[in-house]
């Protein structure tokens, strides 16, 4: 009853409302009214802009027949006050972009205030999730997870054959610390730091078009050209679903790289650091990614008598502490979004991230509402224990569908050359991969919510991927698998119950689980599973770090991980299908095949020819316009290739639990609970707050 | 007097000694981890794209100065520690002194506080239950020292978390409130930390005592049976005057000699105590250096730390049985 009243009543002021909007616009724009607060539930009469959920601000305007007034968060002078190095705070007109995003939040304009409790593994562990929240970049999902939409950059055009991508920026948008954005802190991140063989010894597969460098050209402040040296139309995608944001702050970092300014040693030198370089390591950390030790961390001695103690960002929120047990950020006061209402963004004006290694302890946590937001390293294995104390907890979990596949992948470069000989034969890998029971798995692991599959490379499975090559060797079938072992000479000789490498050798598969991506519960099962064929195996649990540098030097049999990555992610990188299959921080295989390539045969294993033909397809397959006959042809062809290799074997996809706080307003339901579109970016989190 | 310095001379030697040889023990456990620093510093550097080859490995190894002799390492490397310079952590990429900071302090002082917690109680309680003839109290404190000898640390530490957990709403981890973690060191901050080091230190407190009162007990006992109280009973001297002047001093001796071993106790439990409960000193960080992430330079500080914190204690033990102790008193320094 009382709904229907409120309903009535809302219909009343709308209609009362509309009138009114139609009558100043007729009156004319001299005296256009105040903007209504539009938000995605209740668009208030105004149209839909040219995306979804947001506007440019003259967009809005013309659209809304009104003005939008600006206002600020209270505390924003407090919280400035708070970043080591920040000057005084002009007013909100001189901080915000002439031209800022206008978004509309998900269900209501938010109140400014409170701190964000989020827990994350270890620094540089865990931490992407909480990471994303404050993330931006020059474009961005919406949370249809299909549509490109500005977010940094105001717009973008292609030429015709996909070679050159030209960014228009904001007017008047600011750094952290009040410095202007422009085209050339786009060009500096891209020529001064991701190709400086100084700051990353090769640059990242994301920075380059099939292996060759971009040429990015500065147009004027707000244009900014990326010229392609073959097209890849996936490079739009990139900047939309990528953690390395496109660029950072040539006023500040310049100073100390070597061709910005002749005196970048010397400036470095009276802060402290051995040269200009060391400054930006310290800084930077050499890598696009956000959670890398700042100068709280990595020199506290030198902090006092530092510029800045972080780089100056775009992000939402800004790092003011840090130490091995976490970090603390407020908002950033240049911020370039404001609400309908405008109200500048972010709402929630702080954040502070706790590292717990212990994944039990998280989940006490969790359980006891001492976080307001994670998904991260939530496996389906807390669900139960989370579902039930929702209520108690004031607290919501959702089970959502997960890109990533727990996969495992034999070492087939391994430095023992009788292993290798047998990790190499695929005879071997099929018969490991039909050794899995993945129904079981799924009804253990994942209550049965989940679905075995083979390692395909895209997640979901793009229509170009038939059903019998997504179950290709899923089967269960031990009676194959003792077979194919048989054939290829593993025999019991010892008559120890497990079987031995061709020549004679015990064979103890090392697995190394790092938990925050793999159910060590799925591990055993799989352990188990193989046992029954006749391999033996030990299961150790170890960090993220430990497991990825032993991966990456090349010293563990078997190699596990979450992966897979979905079309729009493949569009833009190409790793996956060349070896070693993934960077430094997923599952990768075959690293001396990588070292090969690499070198050009300098050093490492020459790889077998398929893994050249998944190389040409993966170039072949960005250059193509995705969705056409000759896209889809190359990309089945790729697919079929990576399975019936299977460097990587599948288990089991799954869904999993995404925990937030009743008290976080304006969170929407993720379509998936994943790392890729970047975790939380597509859902705006900058429009989060708390209710009291 | 003179012999007396040459006594304290003679033991602070022998204690840099034994420092000296745990810390070869401790280089060479290092040395025997597969998969050195140069290795694991090269993988993060391939992280950063970079291709690596074995001659990188090399060179990085060189330039480390892990080519050089086995001795000649520990001897750099000994030299160094002994002015607190432990190198960088080879996970963490860090420097170890900055790293480390006070995290030792914070974690000797939480087992120090417990080994004290422990021995005020052991003490007057271990000599009650020796001398009392209650059944009841004397069943009761063997059931309550059986407790905290035979209960886990970790198991103590969860469940008093789902308790408090379920009662309170707290779940009672970390060593600082969120306000107080990054803070400096003030008056408030001790009090935020108090509040959050009672729990560890009861933890740890708790075996410590439950083993200390079997000892004090044990001891106790043993010595009122003997001729010399007896004699002193029969002169007249009797209750709380007996206790403390005849048996409890001579059954305290043992114990003063004991505690840099009982530190080392309490120390080894402190990692997987630290480690439930997310304390941020040096015990979890021994823990997730030796077991999680084979990360041997951190391990090695800590360690030697640790061995440096407990012959120091010994040391003064030591010179403290001289002190109190006529027999030993009159040993050194004749007459």
């Amino acid at each position: 009853m009382d709904q229907t009243v409120n309903f009535r009543e809302e219909n009343n002021m709308k209609s009362l409302f509309y009138s009114s909007v139609a009558l100043l616009a007729l009156t004319g724009a001299a005296s256009a009214a105040t903007c209504p607060a539009v938000t995605v539930s209740d668009m208030m009469g105004v149209a839909a802009g040219a995306y979804p959920q947001q506007f440019e601000l003259d967009e809005f305007q013309s659209l809304g027949g009104c003005t939008v007034e600006f206002s600020a968060n209270p505390d924003s002078a407090a919280l400035n006050a708070r970043i080591l190095g920040n000057p005084e705070l002009p007013s909100l007109a001189d901080r915000l972009p002439s031209e800022p995003l206008v978004l509309a939040p998900y269900d209501s304009i938010g109140t400014y205030g409170g701190t964000l409790d989020a827990l994350s593994n270890a620094t540089e562990a865990g931490t992407s999730d909480f990471m994303s929240i404050r993330h931006v970049n020059l474009v961005r999902y919406s949370d249809d997870l299909a549509t490109i939409v500005p977010n940094v950059a105001k717009s973008w055009e292609w030429n015709d054959d996909f070679t050159q991508l030209t960014f228009t920026l904001r007017e008047g948008h600011k750094w952290s610390d009040g410095a202007p954005f422009t085209a050339n802190d786009v060009k500096f991140w891209y020529d001064n730091l991701a190709l400086d063989s100084n700051v990353r010894e090769k640059p990242k597969d994301y920075v380059l078009v099939g292996g060759e460098a971009m040429d990015v050209v500065v147009v004027d402040d707000l244009n900014v050209q990326f010229n392609l040296p073959a097209p890849k139309p996936g490079l739009l995608s990139h900047f939309a679903n990528h953690y390395a944001q496109g660029f950072q702050p040539v006023h500040f970092l310049g100073q100390f790289h070597p061709d910005i300014t002749a005196d970048a040693d010397a400036n470095a030198q009276a802060i402290g650091f051995e040269n200009g370089y060391a400054a930006i390591s310290a800084y930077y950390g050499n890598s696009d990614w956000m959670d890398t030790a700042t100068p709280y961390l990595n020199s506290p001695d030198l902090l006092a008598g530092l510029p800045a103690g972080t780089v100056p960002t775009l992000e939402s929120h800004i790092i003011i502490a840090e130490s091995t047990e976490g970090r603390h950020l407020v908002a950033n006061p240049y911020f370039f979004q404001v609400d309908t209402a405008g109200n500048q963004l972010p709402y929630i004006n702080e954040q502070d991230e706790l590292f717990v290694g212990e994944s039990e302890v998280r989940l006490l946590k969790l359980i006891n509402s001492e976080v307001d937001y994670k998904s991260q390293s939530l496996n389906l294995d807390y669900a139960p224990m989370l579902l039930e104390g929702q209520e108690a907890g004031d607290f919501t979990v959702e089970l959502k569908p997960e890109i990533a596949l727990a996969s495992f992948a034999f070492n087939v470069t391994s430095e023992d050359l009788a292993k290798r000989e047998v990790f190499g034969d695929l005879r071997f890998r099929q018969a490991m991969s039909v050794a899995i029971n993945r129904d079981e798995i799924n009804e253990v692991v994942y209550f049965g919510l989940g679905r075995g599959q083979q390692y395909t490379g895209f997640s979901p499975t793009p229509g170009f991927i038939g059903e019998e090559v997504e179950q290709s060797y899923a089967q269960f079938d031990q009676d194959m698998a003792n077979a194919l072992l048989d054939e290829i000479g593993m025999v019991d000789t010892n008559g120890d119950g497990t079987r031995e490498l061709p020549n004679g050798d015990p064979l103890v598969l090392n697995l190394q689980v790092a938990t925050q991506a793999m159910s060590i519960k799925l591990v055993e099962l799989v352990s188990q599973n193989w046992r029954d064929v006749g391999i033996d195996s030990t299961v150790k649990e170890v960090t993220t770090d430990e497991f990825r540098s032993a991966m990456s030097a090349n010293q563990l049999d078997v190699t596990m991980y979450a992966k897979s990555q979905p079309l729009a992610v493949i569009l833009g990188v190409s790793e996956l299908f060349q070896p070693p299959f993934d960077n430094y921080f997923n599952l990768r295989t075959g690293m001396l095949w990588g070292e090969y390539v690499d070198t050009d045969g300098a050093s490492g294993v020459k790889p077998p020819q398929y893994v050249y033909d998944m190389m040409d397809d993966i170039n072949a397959f960005q250059a193509a316009i995705v969705g056409t006959d000759e896209s889809n042809e190359i990309g089945a062809r790729l697919v079929k290739t990576m399975v019936d290799s299977l460097l990587f074997i599948g288990t089991v996809k799954a869904v999993a639990p995404i925990y937030h706080s009743n008290s976080l307003k304006n969170f929407t339901e993720f379509q998936t609970q994943s790392y890729a579109y970047y975790r939380t970016y597509p859902y705006r989190p900058t429009q989060w707050y708390f209710s009291e | 007097m003179l012999q007396f310095s040459k006594f304290v001379a003679v033991r602070a030697s022998l204690a840099v000694l034994t420092l000296l040889l745990v810390s070869f023990i401790v280089f060479t456990l290092m040395e025997l981890v597969p998969g050195d620093c140069a290795e694991r510093y090269l993988s993060f550097k391939n992280s950063q794209g970079a291709v690596i080859t074995p001659a990188d490995i090399q060179a990085e190894r060189v330039r480390l100065g892990l080519d050089q002799p086995y001795v000649k390492r520990w001897a750099f490397w000994v030299a160094n520690a002994f002015r607190g310079e432990f190198g960088d952590s080879c996970i963490l990429r860090l420097n170890i002194s900055q790293l480390l900071g006070q995290k030792f302090w914070l974690s000797l002082g939480l087992c120090l506080s417990a080994l004290v917690l422990a021995y005020a109680i052991a003490i007057p309680v271990g000599i009650l239950a020796a001398t009392s003839k209650n059944a009841l109290l004397n069943n009761s404190l063997r059931l309550v020292s059986y407790l905290g000898l035979a209960l886990p640390n970790f198991l103590l530490a969860l469940m008093i978390m789902l308790f408090s957990t379920i009662w309170f709403g707290e779940s009672l981890t970390g060593l600082f409130s969120k306000e107080f973690r990054d803070a400096a060191w003030n008056w408030d901050r001790v009090k935020d930390f108090l509040g959050h080091a009672w729990l560890p230190i009861f933890i740890l407190g708790w075996s410590a005592t439950a083993f200390a009162i079997q000892t004090v007990r044990a001891l106790m006992s043993d010595e009122i049976g003997k001729l010399y109280v007896t004699a002193a009973a029969a002169r007249g001297v009797s209750g709380r005057r007996l206790l403390m002047r005849y048996p409890a001093r001579h059954a305290l001796a043992p114990i003063i000699n004991s505690l840099g071993f009982d530190l080392n106790r309490i120390f080894n439990e402190l990692p997987v105590v630290a480690l439930i409960l997310t304390l941020t000193e040096a015990g979890s960080l021994l823990i997730e250096a030796l077991a999680r992430s084979n990360d041997q330079q951190l391990a090695g500080a800590i360690i030697f730390l640790l061995t440096g914190s407990i012959v120091t204690i010994n040391f003064v033990t030591d010179i403290l049985l001289a002190v109190t102790d006529p027999r030993v008193r009159r040993s050194i320094v004749g007459g």
